[in-house]
């Protein structure tokens, strides 16, 4: 990761002669970018909230927004990876909440440390992954039918461990990792998230593992014919998926200071994480997106659902704003071969014959 | 709409005669009926700033067959396109039979008797070739929602006596192979009562024979005065066919040309404003420098039988067969994509065991896939990172990471061996044109500095420019010590750059020559079975 900040420094440093053109061309090529989007429009969407009501925008409510969404975030970037090869996982709900409730007993029963209980979170998470691997890769099983299925059997296993019983008393330890943060609005957890979020985009970006995942993707039989162990490269993309399904069980505990036997499956969170990916534009069909995206909507997907609340709108209308936030996000994808939103609206103001 | 095709697929009269299938064969009034020009003229379009066609003007007579030539990325197909109302024209007209064309979509175009049969067929995997052959026009039965399937089976059998074709209706069309999806694509256009017929390179994976069968048709078609247009980077078939020709140069239109003035030369020069001399490559004998590749008794059930050949360092082998003929699944063995049953293949006197592709690149033998859009190129993927997708173990890193700027530069050395014309290495390979998306796949394999190299339809798709191109460096390669097996279905390509060819028939080995023994006229008839 030492490396990173040169090539940075390099992107950055501005080219002598400044001409007007080149910075139109410069600010509509980032605004072409999912990444810039989000930052825009979470910006916006903020502004808006704040003038409507000033409380909006208090240190303490930005990092409680951000923190609330770091379990989805953390789970979002594992579901890209796997997005990116072309897969799905439907399984990650189950797989947080077996490891948040697992870590919890200890700690509740124990009293271990969340430090000491992450090899625990990761390992539940990279074992329940690497079955979807296995599952996907070697028996070939479509992948949104193998996560179905342990959807359902990891979910069960959740339940026998929780045995009828709950973690609902911590060591304070959890709660502070969970809200706190620095200056009261940089929340411990979500750098967690961010750091997750640049270590995977820099992992997909410049290793052979992240290449691959590309190229499978894009292609699994060109990228057979060029020697990739496509295989291999799914079972990983399933266990990191699940290795931070586990990681955001920790997350999820230590915010929420409880778990229980349906943890995760009771929110659907592999659909708000794989609103987070599609939204941060990975597309379902492989071998397009990354990390950043994933992370940044989800803090967006946070903050837009907040702004709901303060709107006083009825809460019942949340899972539907989900909804429209996924189909905008598809709509305003200008690289595809579909109509966009610009198109439509276009189309639709255009009078019929009206064109020569 | 039912009852508009009804006169065609009339049940108690089998179509044995193509005089049922014409434009002039009545029927419904709504109907096509009278033969028509269809003109585009001042056609400009643009695609994301890239200028596609820049005021292009063609007319298409009945009767007539009017060719498109041009290099990849002229503009040929993105014309027809326009024609077919796939894409709308930024600028220009669109008239048919007088009448102006507006707001052109491709079901407005199909209804007035424009079908376009396209590059890549766009058949419906999973149903049956019936099914795909009458899509959107299936007749109705005798009860409500029902399908009169012995109807549709009975026609589809005239059309493929009609055609040729040897297809069982009821088979899936995903069990096809492409030259059978190509003549159903046809085959489509008749049942869809089209009188204005756009064949955008249909004999590109077509064999000598195949592609035969279909200008017999088109030639029929042209007698029962269709308007029918063609594309082909074949020039002898294109000189064969044509009664016209419009060169596409550059998004513009560079020439016009009657059938019988047009020469190779004239049309060559034209494509590529430049003169360009595709000529024989100077035959060496094989053998002084070892045997590379080895391969014997190599046999996969129902696929190739016994397959014995050797190829030395710095040979060209061709491989020349039918589609179908097991040639493909030889080398797709040989580089561990299929298992073999028995037989084995050595690398400069090593056998490879449970060869896999990894194995086999890193110890020097590749293969180029026929099929690049499906075997070949990760389409949302950089062109730079395409090229080295195949040696990513072996590039350079610091702290385990890879470094893009001399993975680039390493990129752009291939590319620059392999000519690819492109300003922007960071392009998705996706916006490249055909021929650069090939050389770009060449550049891939080249990477690997290969000691066998197989390539398979190395100029599929190619247009006259990059094929020069492409013959040129496999020459080089050659020249360098590479052991090359190239497969194409185009014998005359293979006359130019083979020092020896063998006649792959039913998936056994039935003829081999040498050097100046190798002619289209010989092996013409040894991949047919003939001696």
């Amino acid at each position: 990761m030492a490396t990173a900040p040169s090539d940075m420094h390099l992107a950055r440093s501005p080219s002598p002669p400044v001409d007007a053109k080149a910075v139109a061309r410069l600010v509509r090529q980032s605004l072409a970018r999912r990444e810039v989007q989000l930052v825009v429009v979470t910006l916006l969407v903020f502004a808006i909230t704040t003038a409507h009501d000033s409380g909006f925008a208090t240190t303490g409510n930005i990092s409680f927004l951000i923190a609330d969404t770091m379990a989805v975030a953390i789970v979002a970037i594992g579901e890209t990876i796997v997005v990116l090869t072309r897969g799905i996982d439907l399984s990650v709900a189950p797989i947080l909440g077996t490891a948040a409730l697992a870590t919890g007993f200890l700690a509740q029963n124990h009293g271990l440390t969340p430090l000491e209980l992450l090899p625990l979170a990761l390992v539940i998470g990279a074992v329940m992954g690497a079955g979807n691997g296995v599952l996907v890769a070697f028996a070939g099983i479509p992948p949104i039918i193998a996560t179905l299925g342990t959807l359902a059997v990891y979910s069960g296993v959740q339940g026998i461990i929780a045995n009828g019983q709950e973690v609902v008393t911590l060591p304070p330890s959890y709660f502070n990792l969970g809200n706190d943060d620095w200056f009261s609005a940089i929340p411990y957890v979500g750098v967690i998230g961010l750091a997750v979020a640049l270590g995977f985009a820099l992992i997909l970006w410049r290793t052979r593992f992240g290449r691959n995942v590309y190229a499978v993707g894009n292609n699994a039989e060109a990228a057979r014919r060029a020697g990739i162990d496509v295989k291999r490269v799914l079972v990983i993309a399933y266990v990191l998926s699940g290795t931070l399904a586990g990681l955001g069980g920790l997350v999820f505990l230590a915010h929420v200071g409880s778990a229980d036997s349906t943890t995760g499956t009771d929110s659907n969170i592999q659909l708000t994480a794989i609103a987070a990916t599609l939204i941060g534009g990975s597309t379902l069909t492989g071998g397009k997106g990354g990390t950043i995206g994933s992370y940044l909507a989800a803090i967006f997907l946070s903050v837009a659902l907040a702004a709901l609340v303060d709107f006083r709108i009825n809460p019942i209308w949340e899972p539907a704003g989900v909804g429209v936030l996924i189909l905008v996000a598809m709509l305003a994808d200008t690289t595809t071969g579909r109509p966009t939103l610009r198109s439509i609206l276009t189309a639709l103001l255009e009078r019929p014959g009206g064109r020569p | 709409m039912y009852e508009q095709h009804g006169a065609v697929v009339a049940p108690d009269e089998p179509v044995d005669e193509l005089t049922e299938l014409g434009p002039a064969s009545g029927g419904n009034p709504d109907a096509v009926a009278e033969p028509v020009a269809y003109a585009a003229a001042g056609i400009t379009k643009s695609f994301a700033g890239a200028v596609a066609l820049r005021d292009v003007s063609v007319t298409f007579l009945p009767g007539e067959i009017h060719t498109l030539v041009g290099e990849n990325g002229a503009g040929k197909s993105t014309l027809l396109r326009v024609m077919a109302g796939i894409h709308q024209a930024d600028a220009g007209s669109l008239t048919l039979g007088g009448e102006p064309l507006t707001h052109l979509t491709p079901r407005a175009a199909q209804q007035r008797g424009i079908y376009l049969v396209p590059q890549e067929p766009t058949l419906m995997p999973h149903l049956s070739v019936v099914e795909n052959l009458f899509v959107g026009i299936l007749p109705k039965g005798r009860l409500p929602f029902s399908i009169d399937w012995r109807r549709m089976r009975e026609t589809a059998g005239g059309y493929f006596a009609q055609l040729g074709l040897k297809l069982d209706p009821r088979q899936k069309a995903e069990t096809l192979s492409i030259a059978q999806q190509q003549q159903l694509e046809c085959a489509r256009a008749l049942v869809h009562n089209c009188n204005v017929i756009f064949f955008d390179e249909p004999t590109s994976p077509l064999t000598a024979h195949e592609a035969q069968l279909l200008f017999a048709l088109m030639r029929r078609l042209r007698e029962r005065q269709f308007t029918l247009g063609f594309i082909s980077h074949r020039l002898d078939e294109v000189l064969e066919l044509s009664d016209r020709i419009t060169v596409l140069r550059d998004a513009r239109v560079a020439a016009r040309f009657d059938g019988a003035e047009a020469t190779r030369d004239r049309l060559v020069n034209e494509m590529v404003g430049h003169e360009v001399k595709l000529q024989r490559r100077t035959a060496r004998s094989g053998g002084e420098g070892g045997v590379a590749l080895a391969v014997s008794g190599l046999t996969r059930a129902r696929e190739f039988e016994s397959i014995s050949f050797a190829v030395a360092k710095g040979e060209v082998l061709g491989l020349a067969g039918l589609v179908g003929s097991g040639r493909t699944e030889i080398a797709e063995t040989i580089f561990g994509l299929r298992r073999a049953d028995h037989g084995t293949a050595e690398l400069e006197g090593r056998k490879l065991l449970m060869p896999s592709p990894r194995s086999c690149i890193d110890r020097g033998l590749i293969y180029l896939s026929e099929d690049r859009g499906r075997n070949g190129i990760f389409a949302e993927v950089q062109l730079a990172e395409n090229v080295t997708a195949s040696i990513v173990p072996h590039l350079p890193r610091r702290r385990g990471l890879l470094r893009p700027a001399s993975e680039r530069a390493l990129a752009q050395e291939a590319m620059d061996r392999t000519r690819v014309r492109t300003l922007n290495q960071a392009a998705l390979i996706k916006s490249l044109s055909g021929g650069n998306q090939q050389k770009a796949m060449f550049a891939r394999w080249l990477v690997t500095n290969p000691k066998v190299a197989i390539f398979d339809e190395p100029t599929r798709g190619v247009d006259v420019g990059a094929k020069a191109d492409i013959y040129t460096l496999i020459g080089g390669l050659a020249e360098s010590g590479v052991a090359v097996v190239v497969i194409s279905s185009e014998l005359e390509e293979l006359t130019w750059i083979c020092d020896r060819a063998l006649a792959i028939y039913e998936g056994r080995v039935v003829g081999e020559l040498a050097g100046e023994q190798i002619t289209v006229a010989r092996l013409g008839r040894l991949i047919v079975g003939e001696r």
